[in-house]
């Protein structure tokens, strides 16, 4: 079941000064499943964030509608903001002079809940987000982990079924930016919520969401599975230590043989790297060893990263494979 | 139930930054006494000896509205400003009862804390000056509550300007002297009472509390024009608010700082 329908968003902005107009979305069209983690990607200016703020219905957008839970977000707004919330801007988002448990309790009541109703939710965030020591310090006291972890969990306070997260891991230390990639996991896999986001740090999509949307110059480019994607961009690049130097007719065959191909002559350790465009050419590569016996240290595959996927797709080397013909292929 | 716990949530947000901060909030209302202190040296060096008494009590109710006023219309103008640049004004904006309810709330949370100070700088202000006035709690009251009205509505233009144009603190400079305009100047023309705000309603309280009105004293003309200005103020301040959220909503400038 979808719980978000995007159709046909675009937004125009009119540059201040040469009026010249801008389109930051241009005609998308994207729908997200109920307990899904989708990760929504694109480089600076991309719109992304034009695409989260219409989501949230900060800001209207030209054409196109959004369903929310079966609500349309441009004709009944307010209603919409009952099935989502959203941490856009991380701790920037609190008040720093109030105190973690003041915090949650302003937010909540804005919301309409009193203090009692969500005493016993607050007392389980605090567990969960690990701020219960913490409760009774002013945020502007706290770390910027400790800050970005409240801005969550004010979002997840107001239980709506969708959470917009904008950036949750930016400029966290490691340590603090895998515990909130484990809460993100346990909320999803425990409350059935539906979280959404937008990060440059490619290991946190990675890791944490099931699909992701990308977005460039305000048009989606790939909408797939990230491990479809990975599959999709893997490349067959091998690395082999050998035990004696090529021959120069050796090297001559692999040139001839294989596109992308790197040999670093070494007497104690040759290095060959070397790309192959299908499975089969390891067999060639081998034949070409074998010729003159050349000994094989050891060979390492060289795996892609979901940052490469990323930037290859951003910069258009596979386009056509993503936007187009992606379900065809990975069918 | 929603409002009673939105308003809770506001007063009580309001509350424990004012007493958080509780040298700022007492150099606050001590600034507001001493620049009463000084008015009121003023008058006695080269006021009217004959008419000093009636001066001095205008002088208090006017000074005292004054501040209300400005603590209202300028304060949401310059807390709008704040939480844009602070980053907390998208979380409001993202409220299913929509940012002018929580901005309603937060005025009447203010109204609420500052109402308790000018009471305060009141009885402080009577015995400074030794001028006691008459303070008929059911007749003043009821035209309070539909005075300060009017300056919610001022309060929502100022709100939506703020939320267009973000950078508007000379604009809140000069308004301060209007309020101290619309506070201090006493108005007997009807069509003046109708169009300005506040004014009617402040001029019923000086009634009450210099000349010794009661409730009664006044015709139906006078609550039908206290109650007129008071809606024509809040329908114009909330019609204007909705369309600059409206357009910063279109133009993506309602958390732009």
């Amino acid at each position: 079941m979808n719980i978000i329908e995007v159709s046909g968003l675009s937004k125009t902005y009119v540059k201040r000064k040469t009026k010249e107009p801008v389109k930051a979305v241009n005609d998308i069209s994207f729908s997200v499943r109920k307990g899904e983690i989708l990760g929504l990607l694109g480089p600076n200016g991309a719109g992304k964030t034009t695409t989260i703020k219409m989501l949230c219905g900060l800001l209207k957008p030209d054409q196109g509608s959004i369903l929310i839970n079966g609500v349309n977000n441009a004709k009944q707004r307010l209603q919409a903001l009952h099935h989502i919330s959203a941490v856009l801007e991380g701790n920037r988002n609190l008040y720093w002079r109030l105190t973690v448990r003041e915090n949650l309790e302003y937010f909540a009541g804005n919301r309409g809940f009193s203090r009692k109703q969500v005493a016993h939710r607050i007392d389980t965030l605090l567990v969960l987000f690990n701020l219960k020591e913490k409760e009774n310090e002013l945020v502007n006291r706290l770390s910027r982990g400790m800050q970005q972890k409240l801005a969550i969990a004010v979002a997840m306070l107001a239980e709506t079924e969708v959470i917009l997260l904008d950036e949750p891991t930016l400029g966290l230390d490691v340590e603090t930016s895998y515990e909130v990639r484990a809460i993100l996991k346990e909320i999803v896999k425990d409350e059935d919520r539906t979280i959404i986001i937008t990060s440059h740090d490619m290991a946190v999509i990675q890791e944490v969401c099931q699909r992701t949307i990308i977005i460039n110059h305000g048009k989606v480019v790939a909408d797939e599975e990230i491990s479809n994607l990975m599959r999709l961009f893997d490349v067959r690049a091998y690395t082999v230590t050998l035990g004696a130097e090529l021959t120069p007719a050796q090297q001559a065959l692999l040139e001839s043989e294989f596109i992308t191909y790197d040999y670093q002559a070494d007497l104690i350790q040759p290095l060959l790297s070397i790309e192959l465009t299908h499975a089969e050419q390891l067999y060639q590569l081998f034949d070409i060893l074998k010729r003159n016996e050349t000994p094989v240290e050891q060979i390492d595959r060289r795996t892609i990263n979901f940052e490469e996927v990323f930037i290859k797709i951003v910069k258009g080397e596979a386009v056509d494979e993503t936007s187009l013909s992606i379900s065809s292929e990975l069918a | 139930m929603k409002l009673v716990y939105q308003f809770q949530a506001n007063l009580r947000k309001q509350a424990i930054q004012m007493k958080r901060y509780a040298p700022n909030t007492i150099a606050m209302v001590l600034t507001v006494y001493i620049i009463f202190i000084s008015i009121f040296a003023g008058i006695q060096l080269i006021g009217n000896p004959e008419t000093q008494a009636v001066t001095i009590q205008y002088t208090i109710i006017n000074y005292i509205f004054w501040y209300l006023a400005m603590m209202l219309v300028n304060g949401i103008g310059y807390q709008i400003m704040s939480e844009t640049s602070e980053g907390t004004f998208e979380q409001l904006g993202m409220t299913p009862s929509g940012i002018w309810r929580i901005l309603s709330m937060r005025l009447l949370g203010e109204w609420v804390l500052h109402s308790i100070m000018v009471v305060l700088l009141l009885f402080l202000s009577m015995l400074t000056t030794g001028q006691w006035l008459n303070i008929d709690i059911i007749a003043i009251l009821p035209i309070f509550l539909i005075t300060s009205l009017s300056m919610y509505g001022l309060s929502f233009v100022i709100a939506g300007l703020t939320i267009v144009f973000k950078q508007i603190q000379a604009l809140l400079q000069i308004f301060q002297f209007v309020l101290a305009g619309l506070a201090f100047v006493s108005l007997s023309s009807i069509y003046y009472q109708l169009f300005l705000p506040i004014t009617k309603g402040i001029a019923m309280i000086r009634a009450i509390m210099i000349d010794g009105y009661q409730i009664t004293d006044f015709s139906t003309m006078d609550f039908t024009l206290l109650i007129g200005n008071a809606l024509i103020y809040i329908i114009i301040g909330l019609s204007m608010y909705l369309c600059c959220e409206s357009y910063a909503m279109k133009k993506g400038l309602l958390a732009h700082y």
